[in-house]
């Protein structure tokens, strides 16, 4: 006993002192641990929510990437396919023109060839005419002196004749 | 300055002693940081709210670690032990604690300190004790049931070395009592005794590390008291035990 007065104990205090630490419990608790769990909680709650949009954005990335790359994919089939049908449509084009080019040339030459030959026809028959004319003259100066009109005549219609059918053939 | 704590007045019989007014200041410090804080609570914290934060989150993480689900009943308990402890010890290194003389017609000569840290007072310190004891067994009822709960004290199982084992269990529920309360008045009467007698041989200048450590002394008492209580809470909760 004396040694419980020496240290002070005395059950007022003793219970004043009780009483007030479970008050403090008891408001701390309502007060501060209460709010700040529910703070907890809703903080909790919210970093879930991030976590699950972030896991959302980045699956919605991942397809998108998929789609991308699959776009790219038939773009780059696409574009085969066209320089293909571009190569040989140029290839076609190309041919087509060579060959065009060949038949109008083969024609030009062809046309040309024509042309000489009417041209080489022409002067033929000119020259012959000519040279019929020419031949004629000759024949009436040489045979003036040699034959009488009526025999210049007929030698020259026989001349003629065969100048003509030379010319002809 | 004597063990027992000084009577300063009696209001309708209940002697008003220095440690029940620097409780009293307690009281309003922790209730005002707590209207304070619990107003300004935002999902982003600002720096009061962040230190609050931090302690209540340092005690729960643990409680979770070491209880699991459990956990939710034993800081809050441990928190507020902490708390109330903390700042007791903390408030008595402000200077006027010891300082600050009373005089009435009891007291003789200097007269009596008019406060004193509320933890140097064995009532307050066996108070918490006495709280802290009959939670964690409340805790253990509650978790265990009645039956395993007295089976922990109670018990013929390989007669008698389990009943010689629940005497013990016995014993330390009120050794618990004893090692609480007396670790606590020790260390925090102590101190005040140390810091007291520095303060009269070297009153500039010398005192300050033992201020200092004081200080330290302060807050390792309220984690000492606050972690033994979540240690035996969870040893009484757990049903392995």
């Amino acid at each position: 006993m004396e040694l419980i007065h020496k240290f002070g104990l005395e059950p007022s205090l003793f219970l004043f002192q009780t009483i007030n630490f479970l008050i403090i419990a008891f408001i701390l608790k309502k007060f501060l641990f209460n709010p700040l769990k529910k703070m907890f909680d809703e903080r909790k709650h919210k970093v879930e929510q991030c976590l699950q949009d972030v896991e959302s954005a980045r699956i919605a990335l991942e397809n998108a990437n998929e789609e991308k790359q699959h776009i790219l994919e038939e773009a780059e089939n696409n574009a085969g396919t066209l320089i293909a049908a571009v190569k040989v449509s140029i290839e076609e084009t190309k041919e087509q023109a060579a060959r065009e080019a060949k038949d109008r040339s083969e024609q030009i030459v062809y046309d040309a060839k024509q042309k000489v030959a009417a041209e080489f026809e022409n002067m033929s028959k000119q020259i012959g005419k000519i040279s019929a004319d020419i031949s004629g003259k000759v024949i009436s100066r040489v045979l003036s002196n040699l034959f009488t009109d009526e025999e210049k005549q007929k030698l020259i219609s026989r001349a003629l004749e065969k100048i003509d059918e030379k010319v002809t053939n | 300055m004597q063990l027992n704590p000084e009577v300063l007045f009696l209001v309708a019989g209940f002697p008003v002693t220095n440690t029940v007014i620097a409780t009293i200041i307690t009281d309003i410090v922790i209730i005002a940081f707590v209207i304070i804080v619990s107003r300004a609570f935002t999902l982003m914290p600002g720096n009061m709210q962040n230190a609050i934060e931090t302690i209540i989150d340092f005690f729960r993480e643990i409680a979770e670690e070491i209880s699991g689900e459990r956990a939710v009943f034993i800081y809050p308990w441990v928190v507020s032990l902490f708390i109330f402890i903390a700042v007791s010890n903390l408030i008595a290194q402000f200077p006027g604690f010891e300082s600050i003389r009373f005089h009435s017609s009891a007291s003789e000569g200097h007269g009596v300190p008019f406060l004193r840290a509320a933890t140097s007072d064995l009532n307050m310190t066996l108070a918490l004790a006495v709280t802290s004891v009959i939670v964690t067994n409340y805790l253990g009822v509650k978790y265990k049931g009645i039956k395993a709960y007295v089976g922990r004290f109670l018990s013929f199982k390989i007669f008698p070395v389990f009943l010689f084992v629940g005497i013990l269990e016995f014993t330390n529920e009120f050794t618990k009592l004893i090692s609480f309360s007396f670790r606590l008045f020790g260390n925090i009467f102590a101190g005040e005794k140390v810091l007291a007698t520095m303060y009269r041989l070297f009153p500039i200048g010398f005192p300050l590390p033992f201020v200092a450590l004081e200080l330290m002394v302060a807050v390792v008492q309220a984690i000492v008291f606050s972690m033994l209580t979540m240690v035996f809470m969870h040893i009484m909760t757990d049903k392995s035990h």
